[in-house]
């Protein structure tokens, strides 16, 4: 189910008031509810999958209640790996069988050997990446000891399937999620409205923002041969604002719709695109993820103690990992290396750590320095991103190729350019109301700061009336579905 | 909890009536490029809103016909007058069955037809109807049918459309308006049809395409044609003759016969009348006036003969 589709702004109300006018009095009941939306969620999309969140979910409590139990450190190894290799075999079969086969059979054929190897058709299961590293994290914290494991099963299924994060995050550590499960749920006025909030803005962002520059980026991408630098240049913007629009738009519908059930997830992303360095912009895009890689793969491996040599080996480490956890394809790889070597310098001279702060706080327009930074920031990043989106290497160097030739300064080659400045000016806007509201969680928090009921109202309505205007005709799904 | 709800709801009516207000003063004031999900375009091509507004008072007819622009281009009825038929043409600009049922749910006892005939174009069994929902929507008067058809077809354009149309309407702004019989070399002719100044085809390449259908034009095709059943009068499927270069490249054109075979009486006169590309035809879809005339003496046999 989407959450810009008509199913899900029936599915919601529903599910808010069986929530908290029929099983408001039994915890355990709550939490069943939310199992059984979340499985109607999820299976809206294809039920045949929902038996593997069930299996995963399984392994993973059955690991705890074994860890629970266990004091000898081979066993509790045993059982910590056995989630592990359950999880990560899932997902390595489901997500990477076939990029692997490939490149086996491509490497062998270098060597003049054949492999005998069969392709198979395999359906990806929608937000596998997001919940196998959820349950993931709660093993390993069960296994550390920073976690009591849990005797309920329905309260750890429904951490695991929590439907509004389930198909694309934020991915939620099981130390912060899995408590509000076993928590009474008292309604919350303030925090339901906030959820709302929230909610409209997030389907702002995905529905004007990202699914308008979805059109273009899409056909700069797919005809980039018949297009000028210029116009490459206007189409690696686009998806640059598309998958902000796309992703961070769906963790703050995702955010929002929790708050409206007293649940509190983490924060995904921190106005990314107003980061002063790459480090910076790390810290605030699809924090949950850096931050999960940096909890169980990054500290783990060593982090930043030791030798400089096992820094520079640590982050390619972390950012080559990050990129593969995005799909199966070379370009992912590369758009992780290349985001590593962008931040080597930084590493090396220590200043990965240099921007802690929101730019320009206090102030409203930010200096020349902090504005130069953070134009060079943005443009590395939208480099970057053409690995993301291209369909494979070669399409990437052509494309940058034809950025970087004479064609960069030869007019547009867009057919409808008067959409496009449309569109110009709907980012426009939209990048003036996220630097207005970046000391916020998101963009329009403050609007309840402004005492005046009408005015706040009709700027909630504004933005009604500008999806409605705006939005494309077809719903289209969230990028990061198929990771 | 109370306050949470009752602000929902009152929100809700806050901001439908914003909304509302905010549509009525965008379309009016503010330039089509700014105006992507709303096309209220009184007048359009194809002459719907003269069409519309005579059937109004046209009265019972002997024949109905209903269709895309092949029908309002290719069925002539004043051959059908010249031949002791009453004949009115309720064809429209990429009319798909979805906006066929709602036409005839909403002229059908006005005409009291005693055949209908339905040009049949393959084309319009996989298109999202969008276009022709806003040709009707905004040169017909709006009823429930309109918001029925609005709802199948599920469309944000068609929503705003229509619900522009039916306050500008109710409104009164549209009482002066009066479409010109001639616009650039069409003529709308008394009955519904559309002749084009004579001109003539050059064929082009058509590439290869296949012939699909969506499911809610299927089913909105089945459920008039079980309309027309239960009412008792005849209906006549008919596939108008479009160039030869145009009607060889659907690859799988048995497929179609067949499905529309299931549904009674149907005549594919691609197979039964042999026209010219060039000497028949002004475009690739569509006859010239001689083109015209040589179809239409040939589907009167039929219906002669029905």
């Amino acid at each position: 189910m989407l959450f810009n589709s008509l199913d899900f702004a029936i599915f919601l109300p529903i599910v808010f008031v069986l929530y908290w006018f029929t099983v408001n009095h039994n915890l355990r009941l709550q939490n069943l509810l939310i199992v059984a939306a979340s499985y109607v969620f999820y299976g809206w999309w294809d039920w045949r999958f929902l038996g593997l969140i069930l299996f995963s979910s399984l392994i993973d409590f059955a690991v705890g209640l074994g860890l629970s139990k266990q004091e000898n450190p081979t066993k509790r190894k045993i059982l910590l790996w056995t989630s592990i290799i359950v999880n990560l075999g899932f997902l390595g079969f489901f997500k990477y069988y076939n990029f692997f086969l490939d490149n086996f059979s491509a490497a062998f054929s270098l060597f003049g050997m054949e492999l005998r190897a069969y392709s198979l058709n395999i359906i990806l299961p929608v937000g596998i990446s997001f919940y196998t590293f959820q349950t993931l994290s709660y093993s390993i914290d069960v296994y550390k000891r920073k976690l009591q494991p849990t005797k309920d099963f329905i309260a750890f299924s429904a951490f695991v399937s929590f439907f509004p994060q389930l198909v694309a995050g934020p991915i939620e550590r099981a130390t912060n999620l899995l408590p509000q499960f076993f928590n009474k749920r008292i309604f919350d006025y303030d925090k339901a409205v906030d959820g709302m909030r929230q909610i409209l803005w997030g389907l702002f962002k995905k529905m004007v923002i990202a699914d308008n520059c979805a059109v273009f980026a899409n056909e700069i991408f797919n005809h980039s041969s018949d297009h000028s630098g210029s116009t490459l240049v206007l189409g690696a913007f686009f998806f640059t604002f598309q998958i902000y629009g796309d992703f961070s738009g769906y963790s703050d519908i995702a955010i929002g719709t929790s708050r409206l059930f007293g649940f509190d997830l983490m924060r995904n992303f921190n106005f990314p695109y107003f980061s002063r360095d790459i480090a910076e912009f790390w810290r605030r895009w699809h924090i949950s993820l850096s931050t999960w890689f940096r909890d169980y793969l990054y500290i783990p491996l060593g982090g930043s103690q030791g030798s400089t040599w096992i820094k520079v080996r640590n982050t390619f480490i972390i950012f080559t990992v990050s990129g593969f956890w995005h799909g199966a394809n070379w370009t992912f790889i590369f758009w992780g290396v290349l985001n590593a070597i962008y931040f080597l310098p930084l590493l090396l001279r220590n200043r990965n750590r240099a921007n802690l702060e929101t730019v320009a706080a206090g102030k409203i327009l930010p200096n020349v320095k902090e504005l130069t930074s953070m134009l060079a920031t943005f443009s590395l990043t939208m480099i970057a991103w053409i690995f993301f989106r291209s369909d494979n290497l070669t399409h990437a160097f052509q494309y940058l190729g034809t950025i970087f030739s004479a064609s960069l300064f030869s007019v547009q080659t867009l057919g409808n350019f008067t959409q496009a400045q449309n569109i110009l000016l709907l980012i426009g806007i939209f990048v003036l109301v996220e630097w207005q509201g970046r000391n916020h969680q998101y963009a329009i928090q403050n609007f309840r700061d402004i005492l005046f009921k009408p005015l706040r109202w009709s700027l909630y309505a504004l933005i009604i009336f500008l999806i409605g205007m705006f939005m494309p005709s077809v719903e289209s799904p969230f990028i990061y579905f198929q990771f | 909890m109370r306050k949470f709800i009752s602000d929902i709801l009152f929100f809700a009516v806050f901001a439908a009536g914003f909304y509302l207000a905010l549509l009525m003063l965008w379309g009016a004031y503010v330039p089509a490029r700014f105006k992507p999900n709303l096309s209220y375009i009184r007048g359009a091509y194809g002459h719907s809103y003269s069409r519309f507004a005579e059937a109004k008072s046209f009265g019972k007819v002997d024949v109905l016909i209903l269709g895309s622009s092949h029908a309002y281009r290719g069925i002539d009825t004043r051959i059908f007058t010249e031949h002791g038929y009453r004949a009115f043409n309720l064809g429209s600009s990429s009319q798909t069955p979805i906006q066929t049922q709602m036409l005839l749910e909403r002229y059908l006892e006005l005409f009291n037809p005693k055949t209908v005939i339905y040009e049949v174009y393959p084309k319009t069994f996989a298109l999202d109807g969008v276009e022709s929902a806003l040709d009707l929507v905004s040169n017909d008067k709006n009823d429930w049918n309109s918001l029925k058809m609005a709802l199948s077809i599920h469309n944000i354009k068609v929503y705003n459309t229509l619900i522009y149309a039916t306050v500008y309407d109710l409104l009164g702004l549209n009482s002066g308006f009066k479409e010109k019989n001639t616009k650039g070399t069409d003529t709308y002719v008394s009955g519904g049809y559309v002749e084009k100044e004579l001109s003539f085809f050059q064929p082009v390449t058509f590439e290869a395409k296949e012939i699909t259908f969506k499911n809610n034009q299927l089913q909105a095709f089945t459920e008039f044609v079980t309309l027309l059943k239960q009412k008792d009068i005849p209906l006549l499927l008919v596939f108008a003759p479009i160039p030869k270069v145009n009607y060889n490249s659907y690859t799988n054109m048995s497929f179609f016969d067949a499905q529309m075979n299931k549904f009674g009486g149907y005549i594919n006169f691609n197979e039964v009348i042999s026209l010219n590309d060039s000497l028949h035809f002004y475009d690739g879809h569509h006859l010239n006036q001689h083109g015209v005339e040589h179809f239409n003496i040939l589907l009167l046999e039929h219906l002669n003969y029905q």
